[in-house]
């Protein structure tokens, strides 16, 4: 009994201690975006692989200019403005007056100049590939720097345009700026003071001297370490995270039905699609009516009702979604639809091909050897595998052998880097506009053999026309040339299927309006909500203020 | 009292040789995969590294190619000053500083129940046996057999919903609280406590049964010996019948038991670590095994071995004194 006893007294005491977990200050915003076990004091915004804590890149330093992608606008940043000179040879960038590093000192053109040659110098912190097309970067006074490029790139100035910028005076003292973790960062942006960092929480507080007078309007950012997805969401659900981009499953029932006054989401499209790959190396995916039949037997409406909860749409004949709509072709122009769900014209388009069924009642070709698809995904990407099941239940109902393939993170990559697989659930490079997802699709000059690690064009599909308008594009800076180039890829695109799109790619953005104001939403898209989309999360941080 | 100390000495010997080789494997393995380790680790930068960029990097991370040999004397050289190199999902962390991020957590919640469990599982096993064929002896064995071959991750999921979610009893996550600030105070170690109720208990809910099973049996046939007969005819105390005749010898192999577990507390408590975000061992090694981090991996395995081959070497000295067999 007095074992008992003493129990309970040490439950209650605990219980008393722990149950109010949940307590923070006004203006104090609670954000859920990196997945971790502990938190590793690391803010180089240089740091290759994206292992620096994700406010380093935009939060704590800041770009020149961020491109918005939902409104398609370069909006200034540290750069006030630029110009194309000599043939979109050289560009000038003036840089922001009146900035200040978070030590006080000022912030100028000699900074950029700075973060472009230390990147030279070191070339494992170029993960962008700047000096692939720089010639040299070089300040011509306190407010201008000078771009001189070693070929035309024009789109080589959003990428430069998006390069974090760090202070002169603390960086140049650091011995190996790759291996260095910054503890103590000082930047330019909004967000710019440790207040605490511990393995499982830590805060960053506002710069009190931000540039941009009067924002930001949160006191503080919290950052406490989830070690998955289902703890997240219970977070979420408890009210306990401010904003997220976390995957939640049904959530309006899981989520929005706790609080539907507060609790509020917003998934819109990024502008490109999620693809099934098919090695365009092995026949017959080599070939194009079959690459077609097999995207006519995809039942895309359920692959986006039970694979993808509703949260994104089918993917459309060209595979621009979301804020790249005004990019798409019109509809007359579109003249063929293997996007659609006929797997009857599909079965047809096999048989008129020369294929026949064996007695097991798959298809074969004239040597008798049975057509097969693996489709690769990454193991855990749940959403991804429900669609690969849906998709080789379609393959199967129409008599080609397919089956699901889970893999590793490194082991999938790794495959569908070196071209060694059949089929691949994966994303397609991303940009200002379409142009970069049809380039990594098509262009010939982008293909590796297999067996060699190549970047984009994991399937290996290549067409010379592509790389003229590739390289055009690469030197206008005009926009109805741009569109236009934009046009003719679609026109191929639909004509060849390089590869299958299947639902548009969606943004995960969740949030409470509970503390919170004036998040970004469909009423009011001024940015992305995701803030896994850096930089432009920096719209966010600088625009929502406590209630 | 010459012969223990030989004794140990040569144990200590074997232990070294032990770690020797443990330290080569370690060293030859990763090396021994197929395909090339460099290209399928920086996998995980997800295409975003250009080429040469990646060249810099792998440089950086020294995979400088060279003689095996000369590799491997490099690699001792770094290992003597505790230097395990540069993680690489958490670039540019050092080793070190990785693993004891999550260590003491895992030394903490692992260790204290796995003592709290094999004391409590070997009372409960000697007062079963004292008492077999009764009641709760025949109630026990089978419902702790039952839970024990429980997966234990479904009673921790079910504990954080009921106790942590629904309840709000426990908290949900963590080693103690955010807002506490770590150190020798109250609120701090309050919080600690609080926070490593569940884990700990799942952790202990499963492994007691096993612990209390071998003390029993173990207690059985000792119980059945002649000097424990004889011990009782002469009218010896219960007590001391008890413990310091027959618990004594049938702790024995229990204690060998306790070793092999002890060291293999640093591999952490993988699932409950994970569904009550835990910091610890288990959850950087899946993460090390999942990014192909060597590095890590490595220094994970080796904190392993060394602390298997510790606790076998505590054992030993214990066993020394409990045994005065082995003293002969």
């Amino acid at each position: 009994m007095k074992l008992i006893n003493t129990a309970l007294l040490l439950f209650l005491f605990f219980h008393g201690c722990s149950n109010n977990e949940y307590q923070v200050e006004k203006g104090v915003m609670t954000i859920s975006k990196e997945q971790t076990q502990s938190w590793v004091r690391n803010f180089n915004p240089l740091a290759p692989g994206a292992n620096a804590r994700w406010p380093s890149v935009a939060g704590i330093y800041e770009p020149l200019f961020i491109t918005n992608s939902m409104t398609s606008k370069v909006v200034p940043w540290l750069g006030e403005s630029y110009k194309w000179k000599k043939e979109n040879r050289v560009l000038i960038i003036k840089t922001r007056d009146n900035v200040r590093w978070s030590d006080g000192k000022p912030y100028s053109a000699y900074d950029v100049e700075f973060t472009f040659n230390l990147k030279k110098k070191f070339p494992a912190l170029d993960g962008t590939g700047n000096w692939k097309y720089l010639k040299s970067v070089t300040a011509i006074d306190s407010s201008h720097v000078e771009f001189v490029f070693s070929r035309v790139y024009v789109p080589g100035f959003e990428v430069l345009a998006g390069q974090p910028i760090v202070p002169k005076h603390i960086w140049s003292n650091v011995d190996d700026p790759v291996k260095y973790t910054d503890p103590n960062p000082i930047g330019t942006g909004p967000f710019t003071e440790i207040v605490k960092f511990t393995n499982q929480v830590w805060e960053l507080g506002k710069n009190p001297d931000y540039w941009q007078k009067g924002k930001p309007k949160i006191d503080k950012l919290r950052f406490p370490a989830f070690l998955s997805n289902e703890q997240a969401t219970l977070a979420l659900i408890k009210g306990e995270v401010d904003w997220s981009g976390n995957f939640i499953p049904a959530i309006d029932r899981i989520f929005v039905s706790k609080d539907p006054d507060h609790n509020k989401y917003w998934f819109p499209k990024s502008g490109g699609s999620i693809f099934l790959y098919l090695n365009t190396t092995q026949p017959p995916f080599d070939n194009i009516d079959f690459r077609k039949a097999i995207s006519m037997a995809i039942d895309r409406e359920l692959i986006t009702k039970v694979a993808m909860y509703d949260y994104t749409s089918p993917a459309h004949q060209t595979a621009i979604s979301g804020s790249f709509l005004n990019y798409r072709l019109s509809s007359e122009k579109i003249n063929e639809s293997w996007v659609g769900f006929f797997p009857n014209q599909s079965i047809q388009k096999i048989k008129s091909l020369g294929y026949k069924k064996n007695s097991s009642g798959y298809w074969a070709d004239s040597t008798g050897k049975e057509i097969q698809v693996s489709i690769g995904i990454v193991s855990g990407w749940a959403d991804w595998i429900r669609a690969g099941q849906i998709i080789s239940k379609n393959l199967e109902d129409i008599g080609i052998r397919a089956r699901v393939k889970t893999q590793d993170f490194g082991a999938w990559f790794n495959d569908l880097q070196t071209g060694e697989f059949s089929g691949a659930i994966a994303w397609a490079e991303s940009g200002a506009n379409p142009f970069p997802m049809y380039e990594g699709l098509m262009a010939s000059k982008n293909i590796k053999p297999i067996g060699e690690h190549a970047g984009t064009n994991w399937h290996r599909f290549g067409l010379s026309e592509v790389d003229s308008l590739v390289s055009i594009f690469e030197v206008t800076s005009d926009d109805s040339m741009k569109n236009k180039l934009i046009y003719r890829m679609q026109e191929l695109f639909i004509k060849s299927a390089p590869a299958i799109p299947l639902f548009a790619d969606p943004t995960w953005g969740v949030y409470s309006t509970k503390r919170f104001k004036n998040f970004p939403s469909a009423d009011n898209p001024y940015a992305q909500i995701s803030p896994n989309k850096t930089p432009e999360n920096l719209f966010i941080l600088t625009e929502v203020e406590p209630k | 009292m010459n012969k223990s100390v030989i004794y140990i000495f040569r144990r200590f010997l074997f232990y070294c040789l032990a770690g020797f080789m443990a330290i080569t494997l370690n060293f030859l393995i990763p090396r021994l995969m197929p395909g090339d380790p460099a290209s399928i680790m920086f996998a995980q930068f997800k295409g975003k590294l250009k080429p040469e960029a990646l060249d810099a990097l792998k440089e950086t991370f020294g995979f400088a190619d060279g003689p095996l040999l000369m590799q491997y004397f490099d690699y001792l050289k770094h290992l003597f000053r505790g230097d395990f190199g540069v993680s690489i999902s958490y670039f540019p962390q050092p080793v070190v500083e990785v693993i004891s991020s999550g260590l003491y957590w895992t030394l903490f919640l692992a260790g204290t129940s796995l003592i709290i469990s094999f004391i409590l599982g070997s009372i409960v096993g000697i007062f079963l046996a004292w008492n077999r064929d009764q009641k709760l002896d025949s109630f026990l064995i089978p419902t702790l057999s039952f839970l024990g071959a429980f997966p234990y991750f479904f009673i921790a999921m079910l504990l954080l919903y009921y106790f942590g979610f629904i309840l709000d009893w426990f908290p949900l996550r963590h080693a103690y609280s955010q807002y506490v600030t770590p150190g020798y105070n109250l609120d701090f170690i309050i919080s600690v406590l609080s926070h490593s109720i569940l884990p700990a208990f799942t952790l202990i809910f499963v492994s007691l049964g096993g612990w209390m099973l071998s003390m029993r049996n173990n207690m059985i046939s000792i119980l059945g010996t002649e000097y424990i007969n004889y011990a009782k005819a002469i009218g010896y105390d219960k007590k001391i019948l008890m413990f310091r005749f027959a618990a004594r010898n049938a702790l024995l192999p229990s204690i060998t038991g306790f070793g092999m577990a002890l060291g293999f507390i640093l591999s952490g408590a993988l699932l409950t670590e994970i569904i009550f975000s835990y910091p610890g061992q288990g959850y950087l090694l899946l993460q090390a095994v999942r990014a192909q981090d060597f590095p890590l991996l490595q220094g994970i395995f080796l904190t392993i071995t060394f602390s298997v081959l510790l606790s076998n070497l505590i054992v030993d000295i214990i066993l020394l004194l409990l045994d005065p067999r082995i003293r002969k």
